[in-house]
C-alpha cells in the first residue's frame, strides 16, 4: 500500500476543518488543534490506477498570531493550499505561506483550493488573479465544503500531482 | 626484440624482387599481426556464440551475486530477483505442487505447530485466569470494583494481574510519520493505526518544538493512564510500543536492538522512502516478539502451603466428624440399650458389636413395647441393629397387671394392681365379675394369691342405697284416718319400686331381708285409739305392697303409736309427719362360702 503524507495549510477560518470533515477518516477531535496545532487524519484515494492512502495533517490555521510550524511539514509529499474565495486577504497569506515552504523545503505539489465557492456573490477573488496563478502552474480548485463541491477532485489531483513528481 | 628489429630493417625495391618482397611483406604481415587476429576471430565467434557466451556467463554468475551482495546493495538484487522467483514458484506449483510442498514441509510443520501453540498457551494464560478471578474472593472483590467504576471485569482483572502488556508496536518512517508496519497483540482494539503513527509524530515534533530542543532527540515515553507509549528512534525510523502496565527496563534493551536490526537490514528502503510500505512487511518477525505480556506470579509456595493446610484441615475434619458420629452412635445405642433394659417384660441377655452392627439377645413378654419402636424413638436406624428376643412371660409388677387387665377385662372402676406374686383389685364391680375374679385371677402367670378386700360388690352398695332410700321415705296419713294423704301416691310407687328392687338385689346377694313397716300417730288422741290407728295404717301399706307382688314374708307391718315419733310436735308440719308410715330394713348377708 503507499502511503504519503499530506499537509493542508492556509489560514485560520478559511475552512479546512469542513473541508475535510465530511470526506476523511477521523478519530481525533478537533481540539487537537488548538493544543498541539495539528490533528492528523486520513483519506485513501484512487488515482493512476493506485489506490493511495493520504494521511492528512490538518495544520491549524495561521494568522497574525500564530506561524505554521514548519516542523510539522517534514517529510509530506504534497499540500493542499486552503483560501478563502470570499476574503481577499486569505489567498495572500496562503500564497505567502506557500513561498515559505518552498524556500525552506523545495518545490512541492501542492493543489490551491479556493473554499466557500457556494457564496458566489461574496467571492473576492477576481478571474484575472485567478489566471495568473494558473499561469504560475497552480493547479486551482473552487470548492464548497458545504456542498461538497471537487472535494473528491482536489485529492485526487493532488495524488496525481504526488505521483508525476 | 633484436630480432623484431631486423625484421624491420628498409629493404630496396627492385623489379624482380617485387613479387619476392610482396610475399615477404604477407608472410611479414602475418608474423606480426596474425595472433592479434586470431584472437580478435576468437573473441568475435565467442560474442557471436549464444552457447559460448551462456557457458562464459554461467561460470561467473554465482560469484557475480556474492560481489553484489557483499557491495551491501542486496536490496536491489533482491527486487531485481523477485519477479522472476515467483513466476519460478508459482510454475513450480502449477506443475506439480507436491515438489514444492515436500521442500516446504520441513519449515512448515515448527511454524504451524509454534503459531497454534503459542496461541492457545495465551488463550489458556487468560481463560486461567478468567477462571480463577471469577470464582474467588478477590474476583468478587474486582467484580464490585468494576461494577463501582463501570469499567469491564475483564479490564480489571487484567489490571491486577498483568505486569504489563505490550499491545501495540508501530514502526514509523521517522521524516513522513507514515506507519512501515504495526503488529497488535491479540484481542486488543485499536485504532486506525496511520493516523495513530502521525498524531504521535506531531505529538514528537510539538514536544520538540515546543522546547526548543536543538538536536533531534525523541521523546522517550509517554504515558496515559495506565498506558504507556515507549519510543526509540533511529536515523530513519522510529519504534513506538504501546505498553499496558509497566515493563521493565530491559525491555527497552529489546526495543533498541530490534530498531537496529531493523535499520540495518532495510537502510535502503528507508532512506528512499517514498510512501511504499510493502518492503517492510518483512519487518513483522521482529515487531512481533516485541508484543509480550507478564502476569503477576503466583505465590506458588504460599499456594502450596495453603492448599497443605487446606488439605490437612478436611482429613481432620473427617476424623473428627467420623469420631463424633461413631460416638453419636454409640452414645444413641448406649441410651437405646438403657431403655430397652428399663423396659417391663424385656429382658436383655447379652449385648455386642460386630461389622458395624449391633446385636441383643434376650426376652421379651408379648405385652412388653415393640423393641422396633423404641429404636425409632431413640433416633436409631433399626436397620443397623438385630434384635432377637425369644417370647416369654415377664413376671413384672407391669406386665403381670397388664396381663390381668387382659385377661379379666375388670369393669369401669375397678382397678388391679399386682405385688408380691398377689392381685390386688380395688373398686366396685357387679357380683358376676367379682365371682369370676375369685375365680379366675389364679390362673394368671405370676398371680399366687388374690386380694379382694377394697373390691366392692355393686349389687350390695344398690342395695345398701335402696335401703337408705327407703328408711328416709315419710308416707303421710291425715288425722286419724288410714287412707294416704292426696299427693302421696307418687311416694308409695317409688318406694314399692325401691322394695322390689331391694328385694331383688337381696336375692341376688344370698341373703335374708326383713322390712319392717311401721305405722305412726301423733301425739292427739289416746294411746288406746292411737295404737290400733298406727296398726292399721302398717296394715294398710302391706296391703298395696303384697297387692303389688311383694312377697309378705319380708314384711312385718307393726304400729308403734307414738312411741317412736319422727319428729317433735311443736308444730303442725312436725304433728304431720308422725301420722305416718316408715320403713326399717334389716339385711343379713348370706354366710361366705369359704
Amino acid at each position: 500500500m503507499l502511503q504519503k503524507k499530506v499537509c493542508m495549510l492556509g489560514s485560520f477560518s478559511v475552512g479546512k476543518s469542513s473541508l475535510v470533515r465530511r470526506f476523511v477518516e477521523s478519530i481525533f477531535s478537533e481540539q487537537y488543534h488548538t493544543s498541539i496545532g495539528v490533528k492528523v487524519d486520513k483519506k485513501v484515494v484512487h488515482a493512476d490506477g493506485h489506490d493511495v492512502t493520504l494521511v492528512l495533517w490538518d495544520i491549524h490555521g495561521e494568522d497574525a498570531f500564530q506561524k505554521v510550524q514548519i516542523s510539522y511539514l517534514r517529510g509530506m509529499s504534497g499540500y493542499l493550499l486552503v483560501a478563502d474565495g470570499t476574503r481577499r486577504q486569505t489567498l495572500e497569506d496562503a500564497l505567502a505561506l506557500a513561498h515559505r515552504v518552498t524556500e525552506t523545503m523545495g518545490e512541492i505539489p501542492a493543489v490551491l483550493v479556493l473554499n466557500k465557492c457556494d457564496l458566489a456573490t461574496q467571492w473576492e477573488i477576481d478571474p484575472d488573479r485567478e489566471a495568473r496563478l494558473a499561469a504560475e502552474g497552480w493547479r486551482i480548485f473552487r470548492s464548497s465544503a458545504k456542498t461538497g463541491e471537487s472535494v473528491e477532485q482536489i485529492f485526487s489531483q493532488l495524488a496525481l500531482a504526488m505521483f508525476s513528481q | 626484440m633484436p630480432e623484431q628489429a631486423q625484421r624491420r630493417a628498409p629493404v630496396p625495391p627492385t623489379p624482380e624482387n617485387h613479387t619476392e618482397d610482396q610475399q615477404a611483406l604477407e608472410e611479414l604481415r602475418h608474423l606480426i599481426v596474425a595472433p592479434e587476429q586470431e584472437g580478435l576471430q576468437q573473441i568475435r565467434d565467442r560474442l557471436d556464440s549464444m552457447e559460448r557466451r551462456a557457458e562464459d556467463v554461467s561460470s561467473v554468475v554465482v560469484e557475480a551475486i556474492q560481489m553484489r551482495r557483499e557491495h551491501g546493495d542486496d536490496q536491489a538484487l533482491a527486487e531485481a530477483l523477485a519477479p522472476t522467483i515467483q513466476e519460478t514458484l508459482r510454475e513450480s506449483v502449477r506443475r506439480n505442487p507436491q515438489v514444492l510442498a515436500d521442500a516446504l514441509f520441513p519449515v512448515m510443520g515448527p511454524a504451524i505447530r509454534k503459531s497454534i501453540s503459542e496461541t492457545l498457551r495465551s488463550m489458556l494464560e487468560s481463560f486461567n485466569e478468567a477462571l480463577e478471578h471469577s470464582l474467588s474472593l478477590r474476583g468478587i472483590q474486582w467484580r464490585i470494583e468494576a461494577f463501582r467504576i463501570g469499567k469491564p471485569f475483564a479490564e480489571i482483572v487484567l489490571m491486577h494481574s498483568l505486569l504489563y502488556r505490550v499491545e501495540q508496536v508501530f514502526l514509523i518512517h521517522r521524516e513522513t510519520g507514515l506507519v512501515l508496519n504495526h503488529v497488535v497483540a491479540p484481542a486488543v482494539a485499536t485504532q486506525d493505526p496511520d493516523m495513530v503513527a502521525g498524531m504521535l509524530s506531531a505529538i514528537q515534533q510539538f514536544a520538540r518544538d515546543s522546547f526548543k530542543s536543538a538536536g533531534e532527540e525523541l521523546l522517550g515515553s509517554m504515558n496515559f493512564e495506565e498506558l504507556e507509549i515507549w519510543l526509540e528512534a533511529s536515523p530513519d525510523a522510529v519504534l513506538a510500543a504501546v505498553i499496558r502496565g509497566h515493563a521493565p527496563a530491559n525491555y527497552r534493551l529489546q526495543m533498541k536492538e530490534a530498531l537496529e536490526s531493523i535499520q540495518q537490514n532495510f537502510s535502503s528502503a528507508l532512506a528512499e522512502f517514498k510512501g511504499e510500505t510493502g518492503p517492510f512487511r518483512a519487518a513483522g518477525d521482529p515487531l512481533h516478539q516485541l508484543l509480550e505480556a507478564r502476569f503477576v506470579q503466583k505465590d506458588e509456595g504460599r499456594r502450596k502451603h495453603r492448599a497443605a493446610i487446606i488439605a490437612g484441615g478436611i482429613a481432620l475434619a473427617v476424623v473428627l466428624g467420623w469420631i463424633g458420629y461413631s460416638s453419636y452412635l454409640l452414645w444413641e445405642w448406649s441410651r437405646f440399650l438403657a431403655a430397652l433394659r428399663q423396659q417391663p417384660g424385656i429382658a436383655v441377655v447379652s449385648v455386642n458389636k460386630s461389622g458395624g452392627r449391633f446385636h441383643v439377645q434376650g426376652f421379651r413378654d408379648p405385652l412388653a413395647p415393640d423393641p422396633e419402636k423404641l429404636l425409632s424413638q431413640a433416633g436409631f436406624d433399626p436397620q443397623k441393629a438385630d434384635l432377637e428376643l425369644l417370647p416369654f412371660y415377664s413376671l413384672d409388677s407391669v406386665i403381670v397387671t397388664r396381663r390381668a387387665n387382659e385377661f379379666l377385662r375388670p369393669p369401669v372402676g375397678v382397678k388391679l394392681s399386682y405385688k408380691n406374686g398377689q392381685l390386688h383389685a380395688e373398686g366396685v364391680a357387679p357380683p358376676k365379675w367379682i365371682a369370676q375374679f375369685e375365680e379366675r385371677a389364679p390362673w394368671i402367670a405370676g398371680v399366687n394369691a388374690i386380694d379382694e378386700s377394697h373390691l366392692q360388690n355393686s349389687d350390695l352398695l344398690e342395695l345398701n342405697r335402696l335401703k337408705g332410700a327407703l328408711e328416709s321415705a315419710v308416707l303421710v296419713f291425715p288425722l286419724g284416718r288410714t287412707e294416704l294423704e292426696n299427693g302421696q301416691q307418687a311416694a308409695l310407687a317409688q318406694g314399692k319400686m325401691d322394695l322390689q328392687t331391694l328385694l331383688l338385689l337381696a336375692g341376688r346377694l344370698g341373703g335374708t331381708v326383713t322390712i319392717d313397716i311401721v305405722g305412726h300417730t301423733d301425739s292427739t288422741g289416746i294411746e288406746a285409739t292411737n295404737l290400733p290407728l298406727s296398726k292399721q295404717r302398717a296394715d294398710q301399706i302391706f296391703g298395696t305392697l303384697r297387692r303389688a307382688g311383694v312377697n309378705p314374708a319380708n314384711l312385718r307391718p307393726r304400729g308403734v303409736a307414738t312411741s317412736e315419733p319422727l319428729r317433735a310436735e311443736n308444730t303442725e308440719e312436725g304433728r304431720r309427719y308422725n301420722r305416718s308410715v316408715t320403713f326399717k330394713v334389716a339385711f343379713s348377708p348370706a354366710p361366705p362360702v369359704h
